[in-house]
C-alpha cells in the first residue's frame, strides 16, 4: 500500500503526540524505532484510523482515514501490545472465526479460511485452547491469525516482541519474515528491524531519521545515549 | 460458565446444531415443570445424565464441572424437606437435577461462537424494529465470558501484590486498582474490537 502522511499532525488538547509530519511509504517492510513516549504508537494509529489527525491527513492508497475509515480498517491489521486484549473470544479457533463471520463470511468457506491460517501459523494443535493456556508467543501467533485471516494488505506491530522470552521471540519473528503481507513493525528489539528496507526513528514527537536499520539504528543508540 | 464447560467432540451432541439444542434446553425445562410425579422425573435424571455421562468425559471430570451447582440442587432439596412436604422435595431436586445434566450437555458440546449465532439470530427481530443491534448483543455475551475470568485472575494478582508488601487484603482496597485497571483494559479491548472490525459489517 502506499501510506502517504500530508502534515499529518497527532495532538490530544495542549499534549502534542505526533509534531506535523510528511512521508511517503511503499516499502513492504518498514520500522519503527524510538524511545518511549516518541510518538511511534502514535503514528502507527494514525495509518489505520485508530487515531485521526488533528490537523493534515493520512491517505492509503488515496484512501483518507477519515473519509474513509471503514476502507482502512479493513484493509489493515493490528497487533496490539498485549496480545490478550485483542483475542476477543474464550476459544483460538473461534475468535480467529470472528472477523470473518462478522464480515459474512459462513459455512464450509469460513471453515476453511480459518483452517488454512491455523495450519499456516502452526496453531492446529492450539485451535482449541483458550487464551490463558497460550504461551506469549502463541499468544501473538494467535492476534497475528486473527488478523491475517481478514486478508488485510498491511499489518502494523506494536512491539510484537515486547516481554517474550528468546523461544516465542524467534517463533514471532520467522512468522513476521514469513508474511507476504506490507508490515510496519514497531519495536524495542533492534535486531527484529535491523535487516528492514526502511526504518523511521522518532524522538519526543517528530520524525529524525529515515533510513535503512543499521543507519537508523546507531541513529537511536546516539539519541538513547543523550 | 460455558467457557469452562465447552469440550470440543464429535458426539452426536456436538453434532447437533446449537439452535435446536438451546430450544430442546428451554422446551424440556418447561415441561419439566410441569411433572410432579416423582418416577417420570428420576426417569428424566437417568435419561439426561445418561445422555451427559456420554459424551466423553470421565465421571469425574464431568461431576467436577457441575459441583458448584449440584452442591446447591442438594441444599436446596435438603431446606425443602423441612420447609415442604419430603416427596414435593425429592420432586423438585429431582427436577433440577434433570435441567441441570441437560443444560450441561448442551453447554459442553456448543461453543461460544455458535451460542453467539444463535443469540443472533433469535435478536434479529428486535434489531429490524430498531431495539438493539443483534451482533453487539452476541458480542457482549462472549465478551463477558472470555474475560470475567481475567478478571478474577487480575484480582488474584492484587491480592498477592498486597500480601507481598505485607499489607492486610481488604475487598476496598483492591476495588480501585480493579477497577481502574479494568476499565483501562476495556478502552484496549475497544480498540481492538474497532481495529479488527468486527462491529459495523
Amino acid at each position: 500500500m502506499h501510506i502517504l502522511f500530508d502534515q499529518a499532525e497527532l495532538s490530544y488538547g495542549p499534549v502534542v503526540a505526533l509534531k506535523p509530519l510528511s512521508l511517503s511509504l511503499r516499502e513492504n517492510r518498514i520500522g519503527v524505532i524510538g524511545l518511549n513516549g516518541s510518538g511511534k504508537t502514535s503514528f502507527a494509529r494514525l495509518v489505520n484510523g485508530l487515531a485521526k489527525p488533528s490537523r493534515g491527513k493520512v491517505t492509503l492508497d488515496g484512501l483518507d482515514t477519515v473519509a474513509d475509515e471503514k476502507a482502512v480498517m479493513a484493509a489493515t491489521g493490528f497487533i496490539f501490545q498485549n496480545p490478550g486484549h485483542q483475542i476477543i473470544l474464550p476459544v483460538i479457533r473461534d475468535d480467529i472465526a470472528l472477523g470473518p463471520r462478522s464480515r459474512g463470511l459462513k459455512g464450509r468457506e469460513l471453515e476453511e479460511r480459518v483452517e488454512t491460517v491455523l495450519a499456516r501459523f502452526g496453531l492446529v494443535e492450539l485451535a482449541s485452547r483458550r487464551p490463558h493456556e497460550l504461551s506469549g508467543g502463541q499468544l501473538q501467533l494467535a492476534a497475528l491469525a486473527a488478523v491475517v485471516v481478514n486478508r488485510p494488505k498491511l499489518i502494523l506491530f506494536d512491539e510484537p516482541t515486547n516481554q517474550l522470552d528468546l523461544r516465542n521471540r524467534a517463533l514471532v519473528k520467522a512468522a513476521i519474515d514469513g508474511l507476504q503481507e506490507q508490515a510496519i513493525v514497531i519495536s524495542h528489539d533492534l535486531d527484529l528491524v535491523r535487516d528492514f528496507g526502511r526504518v523511521l526513528v522518532f524522538h519526543e514527537g517528530a520524525l529524525v531519521f529515515d533510513g535503512e536499520g543499521p543507519a537508523a539504528i546507531a541513529r537511536y543508540r546516539e539519541i538513547a545515549a543523550c | 460458565m460455558l467457557t469452562g464447560l465447552h469440550v470440543t467432540g464429535n458426539t452426536a451432541m456436538h453434532r447437533l446444531p446449537a439452535g435446536p439444542k438451546l430450544a430442546a434446553l428451554a422446551l424440556a425445562s418447561l415441561v419439566l415443570f410441569f411433572v410432579h410425579s416423582a418416577l417420570p422425573l428420576a426417569l428424566a435424571v437417568i435419561l439426561t445424565g445418561t445422555l451427559y455421562l456420554r459424551l466423553g468425559l470421565s465421571v469425574g471430570e464431568a461431576l467436577r464441572r457441575v459441583r458448584p451447582v449440584l452442591i446447591t440442587i442438594c441444599l436446596f432439596g435438603l431446606l425443602n424437606v423441612v420447609l415442604v412436604s419430603p416427596l414435593e422435595a425429592l420432586s423438585s431436586t429431582l427436577r433440577l437435577l434433570a435441567i441441570l445434566f441437560f443444560a450441561a450437555t448442551v453447554t459442553t458440546t456448543t461453543s461460544i461462537a455458535d451460542f453467539m449465532a444463535v443469540l443472533t439470530r433469535l435478536l434479529l427481530p428486535l434489531e429490524r424494529l430498531g431495539v438493539v443491534k443483534a451482533s453487539d448483543v452476541g458480542l457482549a455475551v462472549g465478551l463477558v465470558l472470555r474475560f470475567v475470568p481475567e478478571i478474577a485472575a487480575r484480582h488474584a494478582t492484587l491480592r498477592e501484590a498486597h500480601r507481598a508488601r505485607g499489607v492486610p487484603v481488604k475487598l476496598h482496597r483492591l476495588l480501585g486498582p480493579l477497577i481502574i485497571s479494568t476499565l483501562k483494559d476495556a478502552d484496549s479491548i475497544a480498540e481492538a474490537i474497532d481495529a479488527r472490525g468486527i462491529r459495523g459489517h
